[in-house]
């Protein structure tokens, strides 16, 4: 009998860490939105929940490219240099170069497709480590994006600013003149990614070799090829969300991005993907991108100052990291 | 009174019962060999011992006191050390700092004394008679075998009572494994107790006095040595008798499924050229560096070559992964658990990544009710113990997540099968399983490339041997006409100078 008991609370005691481990944030984010709800007067209003899901797309949009990347077992800290390159990118084509916003909005989203396929070649063919290659890059990006812009702020005059036409990915609302245009996109997104990885053998693939590069290639995988792959779809969607972001704030700047890079990787992490690659759920990833903007919401509701906001945030990646590596821990 | 009492000892992961109330005992001051197939329960026994592991059930006593380790730590201050194959050494650190590790010796001002670390270092060292080596010099620097000594030295410096060694011999030569040998019985003649974990059941013969045999989690016998055979070892590893261990071979077809001309990697292999016909066992022989398993490599593309030709089925073939599955190579590797399984995927997934072309469509999409038919298929025909086609590999004992390898292997329908070393690190009941497979795959017109360091099986399963030296074959034989003398002649070099003289 006290064999069976142990092996109850024993099981019981594992599976309860484990999920704790899993699903934490979920706890965690339930309380925050309590709290907030007793403590404010507007956390829990309609509005405030679109302000929060239409700051979250930025986020959350990029977070689904270092999502798959991280998948890989890889990391990609460019994006956030993207968001500003390719921001940069179309203001400046739009406004000073007369580009009409398609063309403007494509050359945005090459710039960040071709800067996922220079780290991935970095990466895949001079077998630089990838956090070393896209720091690097990030550098690199930022350069471009400072010599493009001198400095200065790119924006339209007023009544007349070309980047106006863009503004409806941020401001209108569908549906009834109800959800904002970046929710829908957000979680358009992520219904694709989810898709993408779980019915399409480039799924798999990207599994299998976050799994195991070396069983990957001895299975046939050209493992080199999906890495690629996986760095120009990460570069694509960061460019993706510069656009949006320069439809949100109506203006470019070169450093436009730059206070992105920590909520997009804390996402992913705080949403259970595993650093080491091959496991990780890009609805927990999208849940933990929403969790995260509700925090900086939460103090700003609360009256918090910024200061303040950016310790929360580092504490809360540490308690991210930490709970990444409870998961691993077998007991 | 004994020294460990084992009672009843459970403990079930998901889908596998790993030990079933295993009771027996280990006398003080003996060497007690633990043995039993991949999936016997013995890593599970030893890791309860160590700490790193939680029973569900079973007691445990350790010298007459209850022994429940809660985490290795406890495990190491109630005197039981753990050593398993993959060391747990600082390389940078030198011999004493990694033997005193945890346990460094301070000066009155509370600094490390260096020279007094050394010392005992130094004292530890010539009772583990490895005196040669200095306590200063850093342990990424030596042998696998002296890590070893450094390891066992860890294990004297916390009065260690009883000493766990799982496999300790699997990578070490013949001379550090006597040496070893010799260390086992001098600490046994000072009073320590072993847990001999090992496969090579010579080794026990040579070591054991007691001799503890596990299957399918279940305790099947505890005998002294002096009353066991070899014969009755494996038989109560197995579960049955011994009749003939090689089958019966058949005969190989005319035709060519494989015709490889003068291919050469940069300094590993050098004009290799051979055939290899549909029904063949070919065994490659070799001693290691001799480019044998490079050889496999070089075929499934895993190395490149800078020369020569191969065909398949008379279709030209450049090898890479890839193309060698789309021309029905398969392909196991050496190291299973390295290269061979996706640990986290399910066992589904495992399977199928071979052939994604296969069943994915123009869209990219993937036909999951192909892929579940295909895993279902090989599920069955391997007899993979698994609850479900969903669970993890990393769930499934040793034995069957390399069956999960195999499977993928099979399941891309292959004409060709490259093994490189199949029975290496398995059991001898599973060793029977895998000769009979061989046989199976032949018969049904398959041809094997036999890539292997153990030439009585290289005999009892292949038709014709090739022998490499140098990255060269040196030598085709006739299996039926050779003998393990003349693969060995030929493997050293021996024998055109034996021919000439």
């Amino acid at each position: 009998m006290t064999g069976l008991s142990t092996t109850m609370s024993g099981s019981g005691q594992r599976r309860i860490m484990h999920s704790l481990a899993e699903y934490g944030f979920v706890v965690m984010f339930f309380l925050w939105a309590v709290y907030l709800t007793l403590a404010t007067d507007n956390f829990a209003t309609t509005d405030n929940i679109f302000t929060i899901l239409r700051q979250a797309a930025i986020i959350g949009i990029t977070a689904i490219g270092a999502h798959f990347v991280i998948l890989m077992g890889d990391m990609d800290l460019s994006a956030a240099a993207v968001i500003s390159l390719s921001g940069v990118v179309m203001g400046e084509a739009m406004v000073n170069q007369g580009f009409a916003p398609i063309p403007a909005a494509l050359a945005a989203l090459v710039v960040g497709a071709l800067v996922g396929l220079a780290n991935g070649l970095i990466v895949t063919q001079l077998r630089i480590n990838a956090i070393i290659t896209t720091l690097g890059t990030s550098s690199i990006l930022s350069g471009i994006a400072f010599t493009i812009t001198q400095g200065k702020t790119i924006y339209g005059e007023r009544g007349n600013d070309p980047i106006d036409k863009i503004e409806f990915l941020s401001r209108n609302r569908v549906l009834g003149d109800w959800v904002p245009v970046p929710v829908i996109i957000l979680f358009a997104c992520y219904i694709i990614a989810f898709i993408v990885l779980r019915y399409t053998a480039y799924g798999a693939r990207v599994y299998a070799v976050g799994n195991n590069e070396r069983a990957a290639w001895l299975s046939g995988i050209k493992v080199d090829r999906i890495r690629i792959a996986t760095f120009v779809v990460a570069g694509a969607l960061a460019g993706f969300a510069g656009i949006m972001q320069v439809a949100r704030q109506g203006t470019a700047t070169a450093g436009m991005g730059a206070d992105f890079l920590f909520p997009i990787l804390t996402a992913v992490v705080l949403g259970g993907a595993s650093l080491r690659g091959g496991r990780g759920k890009v609805f927990s990833t999208l849940v933990a991108a929403i969790f995260l903007t509700s925090i900086n919401n939460g103090m700003v509701l609360l009256g918090i100052d910024i200061y303040t906001q950016n310790i929360v945030s580092g504490v809360i990646l540490v308690v991210a990291l930490s709970m990444d590596r409870l998961r691993t821990l077998r007991l | 009174m004994s020294f460990v009492t084992i009672e009843h000892l459970s403990k079930a992961y998901p889908g596998v019962q790993a030990l079933a109330g295993v009771s027996f005992e280990i006398q003080r001051g003996q060497v007690h060999a633990l043995v039993g197939e991949n999936g016997a329960g013995k890593s599970t026994l030893i890791n309860i011992l160590a700490g790193a592991v939680r029973r569900d059930a079973g007691n445990i006593t350790l010298d007459g006191q209850p022994y429940n380790p809660q985490t290795p730590r406890d495990a190491l201050q109630s005197g039981v050390t753990t050593i398993y194959q993959l060391f747990n050494l600082l390389p940078d650190r030198s011999i004493a700092h990694n033997m005193l590790l945890g346990r460094e010796i301070r000066s009155s001002l509370g600094l490390l004394d260096l020279g007094a670390m050394e010392a005992e270092t130094a004292r530890i060292l010539q009772r583990l008679q490895a005196g040669h080596l200095s306590p200063r010099q850093p342990v990424g620097s030596l042998k696998v075998g002296e890590k070893q000594i450094v390891e066992i030295g860890k294990a004297l410096v916390n009065d260690s009572r009883l000493l766990i060694l799982d496999e300790p011999t699997s990578a070490l030569n013949r001379v550090e494994t006597e040496a070893l040998f010799d260390i086992i019985l001098s600490l046994k003649a000072q009073g320590v107790t072993f847990l001999y974990v090992s496969h090579r059941l010579n080794e026990i013969f040579q070591l054991a006095d007691t001799v503890t045999v596990l299957r399918d989690g279940a305790h099947i016998s505890t005998n002294p040595l002096a009353s066991v055979t070899y014969d009755s070892l494996v038989e109560d590893m197995i579960g049955r008798k011994l009749s003939s261990v090689y089958p019966q071979r058949g005969t190989p077809a005319q035709d060519v499924v494989m015709d490889v001309k003068g291919i050469a990697v940069k300094g590993l292999l050098h004009d290799i050229s051979f055939t290899l016909h549909r029904g063949e066992v070919l065994a490659v022989a070799g001693l290691s560096g001799s480019g044998k398993t490079e050889l496999g490599k070089a075929l499934f593309g895993d190395l490149r070559t800078s020369q020569g030709t191969i065909t398949v089925d008379g279709r030209p073939y450049r090898p890479a992964p890839w193309k060698a599955i789309a021309n029905r190579v398969g392909y196991l590797p050496e190291d299973r658990k390295a290269e061979g399984i996706f640990q986290e995927l399910s066992v589904r997934r495992n399977i199928s990544l071979a052939v994604l072309p296969a069943i994915t469509n123009r869209l990219g999409f993937l036909n999951l009710k192909r892929e579940r038919e295909l895993a279902t298929q090989q599920i069955d025909s391997l007899a993979i113990k698994t609850p479900t086609m969903e669970q993890q590999v990393l769930n499934l004992s040793g034995g069957n997540q390399q069956k999960v390898a195999l499977a993928r292997c099979l399941v891309i329908d292959p004409e060709i099968l490259v093994f490189v070393e199949p029975t290496q690190g398995i059991d001898v009941g599973v060793k029977f399983e895998v000769y009979q497979f061989i046989a199976d795959q032949v018969a049904r017109g398959r041809a094997v490339l036999l890539i292997s360091s153990e030439i009585p099986e290289l005999l009892g399963l292949s038709h014709r041997v090739l022998v490499m030296r140098d990255g060269r074959i040196v030598a085709t034989l006739e299996t039926a006409t050779t003998s393990q003398e003349e693969i060995l002649r030929h493997a050293v070099g021996v024998a055109t100078q034996s021919q000439t003289s």
